[in-house]
């Protein structure tokens, strides 16, 4: 219990730590979001042919962005902490002027929803394959999936994504070019709205299988062979045992634990790809608002946006940590010594 | 080289033997040649006996171990005949078995207990699982069977309830090394052939498993082949010795008169090597040249070109096994054995007399 107790809040030290750090990052930004609005509103006053008042434009900033320039800056995080804490609020983009929040909620579903199929997709494909390559050792299949598999690894997801595009979308037409839904219907529990959102999601999901392709088959594989020539297999082989279930009860379940860290640390890294490859599919998800946010440097929404993935990874990190001791004995926290 | 087979090692006729072996070899194909680790093997195995295997690494055991089990690694092969002769029933040609029967005759008639203890449990499964999953494997009875796990497990002194429900990496050395004992017999075979079993345990540990080993044989009338390269460690356990050099047998005999006074000059040597409290250091050799190469195993006796004793004869002819003084029981692959002991003197210490 008390490892536990202890995991929890490292994993909340560790969220606060980096909200800190980045908010102090994003305050200390030459070009920040203070100047930039000013800049902007001088930019307007002379346009107009009036004679910027700075004063006046100093106090519009300020109400716009919610940023105080005169308090310090300690006071300026222990606020901005407190209102997310207390009122879940996370202040209004300074673009649109909606709340933080409303934003990141609406986005979120569709980025989750593309990314936890892309990467369970992914991964039992992987797993399939690394076994299968495992299980032909040293065959010309092992070998060709092998060099397949590393150029895979190696192609960039959005260079997959954006050849896809091409292909599948723009040339033959079988996919949408962007978009969540068709623009008919009406989101809601509909036949048409669903297959609306699986054809458009299909592509997104695509290349999100892609990130990470083939490292996870190439591990998977080296995994199973380090268990085939274990002892214990042997052992087992002796003892008569079926094959179906050395398979899934020895080589598979052995092969794959090392795996599952890996996976709920790349929840994390899908998240952040989708920075890209929804700015590609045009798919308007919380990558879609992170690279508008970071462009008009809405710097609210950007930090809204920082603590969402954060808080992701620091979730999939934590519950892979307090997890792993079900699925594997040894690593049990409660260790018992030998009696 | 086949002319080692003339006169069948240990064909000492009596009735009730467990296994025969005749003219046995495993080889590997490899890039720089053909490998025959296991090399026209011939041996006859009683029941109920303690068989020491005793020689060097690398002398072939483990591979004449896995061979009675026709459970050689791949890309191995073995030939020869393995016949197995079950306590009532017809003799059992093992290298011909099917696939299902061989499942079957493992464990069932012949269980292994291997070099690893440490490594040889699924580390992500309980040991009762292991246990469950074996029986049910063999379709016995699950109840009866547990029931006689623990049983084992008692007998080994574990305490049946705690070890069952831990997962192997909670159990020492010496419990796992209990526990695969135990585990090797639930299906209650008649030979267990055991494969340095206690090769990674502390010398306390060591002696009290060979201690337990003995027990069980005496209860429960197993035959036991014991394969070390410990020679003091099997002389208090053995009923028998059969001393692998080269990839073959080099001398069969009773624990004691080959401990006593052993009839090769290998074995003489190997015993001169074995450290003990009462021989001067100085006097302690260890056996000079080194062990052959299994590509390329010297023609004639594969130990002539260690042995003080060579003679042209010894790189002609490889030597068959000679009866030592005209005892049938005690069997030496040398020419020269009768000048073995003048040769290659060694005293052993008290502690080590059987």
């Amino acid at each position: 219990m008390n490892y536990y107790l202890r995991r929890l809040w490292q994993a909340v030290f560790t969220l606060v730590v980096v909200i800190a750090l980045t908010f102090v990052l994003y305050r200390m930004m030459p070009g920040g979001p203070i100047e930039q609005m000013e800049q902007r509103m001088i930019d307007e006053a002379i346009g107009s042919g009036q004679d910027p008042d700075l004063q006046y434009i100093r106090r519009m900033v300020e109400i716009r962005t919610g940023i105080d320039p005169n308090k310090p800056m300690y006071i300026e995080f222990y606020e901005y902490m407190r209102d997310i804490i207390l009122y879940q609020d996370f202040g209004e983009s300074i673009n649109s002027g909606d709340p933080v929040f409303d934003i990141l909620f609406y986005a979120m579903p569709w980025s989750i929803f593309v990314s936890v199929y892309g990467l369970l997709i992914g991964f039992t494909a992987n797993i399939v394959l690394g076994a299968v390559m495992a299980y032909y050792e040293g065959s010309r299949f092992d070998s060709g999936s092998t060099i397949v598999a590393v150029v895979l690894n190696s192609i960039p997801y959005y260079v997959g994504a954006v050849i896809m595009l091409a292909f599948l979308s723009f040339q033959w037409e079988l996919f949408p070019t962007g978009g969540r839904y068709w623009a008919g219907t009406e989101p809601g529990f509909s036949i048409e709205f669903a297959l609306g959102v699986l054809h458009h999601g299909a592509l997104p999901i695509m290349s999100t299988i892609l990130i990470g392709f083939g490292g996870t088959a190439l591990s998977m594989r080296g995994n199973c062979i380090r268990v085939m020539g274990s002892n214990y297999l042997r052992v087992a082989r002796l003892r008569g045992l079926s094959d179906s279930r050395i398979a899934t009860r020895y080589v598979g379940r052995n092969a794959i634990l090392p795996l599952y860290t890996g996976f709920m640390i790349g929840l994390a890294g899908i998240f952040g790809s989708s920075i890209i490859m929804e700015q590609i599919f045009t798919y308007p998800g919380v990558g879609w608002y992170t690279f508008d946010a970071l462009n008009q440097r809405d710097y609210p929404l950007l930090m809204g946006i920082l603590i969402f993935f954060s808080t992701v990874t620091v979730i999939g990190v934590l519950i892979a940590d307090l997890t792993y001791g079900l699925i594997d004995p040894r690593a049990s926290s409660n260790d018992r010594e030998g009696f | 080289m086949s002319d080692s087979s003339l006169h069948s090692a240990g064909s000492v006729s009596k009735p009730d033997t467990i296994f025969e072996v005749e003219n046995v070899s495993v080889s590997f194909d490899m890039n720089r040649g053909h490998s025959r680790v296991v090399d026209d093997v011939s041996v006859e195995i009683e029941r109920d006996e303690i068989i020491g295997v005793v020689g060097e690494s690398g002398s072939g055991k483990s591979m004449f171990a896995a061979a009675l089990l026709d459970a050689v690694v791949e890309p191995g092969l073995l030939s020869g005949e393995i016949t197995y002769y079950p306590e009532d029933g017809e003799p059992i040609d093992v290298l011909s078995l099917d696939d299902d029967e061989l499942r079957r005759f493992r464990w069932e008639e012949v269980a292994m207990v291997d070099q690893g203890a440490m490594d040889s449990f699924n580390p992500t499964m309980s040991i009762e699982e292991h246990f469950r999953e074996t029986i049910l494997a063999h379709e016995a009875n699950l109840e009866e069977g547990m029931d006689h796990a623990r049983e084992l497990l008692a007998e080994l002194y574990l305490d049946p309830d705690r070890v069952f429900e831990a997962y192997p990496h909670e159990l020492s050395g010496g419990m796992q090394q209990r526990t695969l004992i135990a585990l090797s017999m639930v299906l209650k075979p008649n030979v267990i052939v055991m494969d340095e079993p206690t090769a990674a345990l502390d010398l306390l540990m060591q002696r009290s498993i060979t201690s337990l080993i003995s027990q069980l044989r005496d209860k429960y009338g197993i035959t036991v082949i014991f394969i070390t390269h410990d020679l003091p460690l099997v002389a208090g356990l053995a009923d028998r010795l059969g001393v692998m050099y080269a990839f073959d047998f080099v001398e069969f005999g009773p624990t004691y008169d080959v401990l006593k006074d052993a009839a090769h000059p290998y074995t003489r040597a190997l015993l001169k090597a074995v450290p003990n409290t009462l021989t001067p250091l100085e006097d302690m050799r260890p056996i000079d040249g080194d062990s052959p190469d299994p590509v390329d195993v010297p023609r004639g006796c594969s130990y002539h070109p260690r042995c003080p004793l060579a003679t042209q004869e010894c790189i002609d002819s490889d030597p068959s096994f000679y009866e030592v003084h005209g005892d049938r029981e005690r069997l030496s692959a040398c020419h020269h054995w009768e000048d073995a002991a003048e040769a290659i003197p060694y005293s052993l210490s008290t502690e080590e007399r059987v």
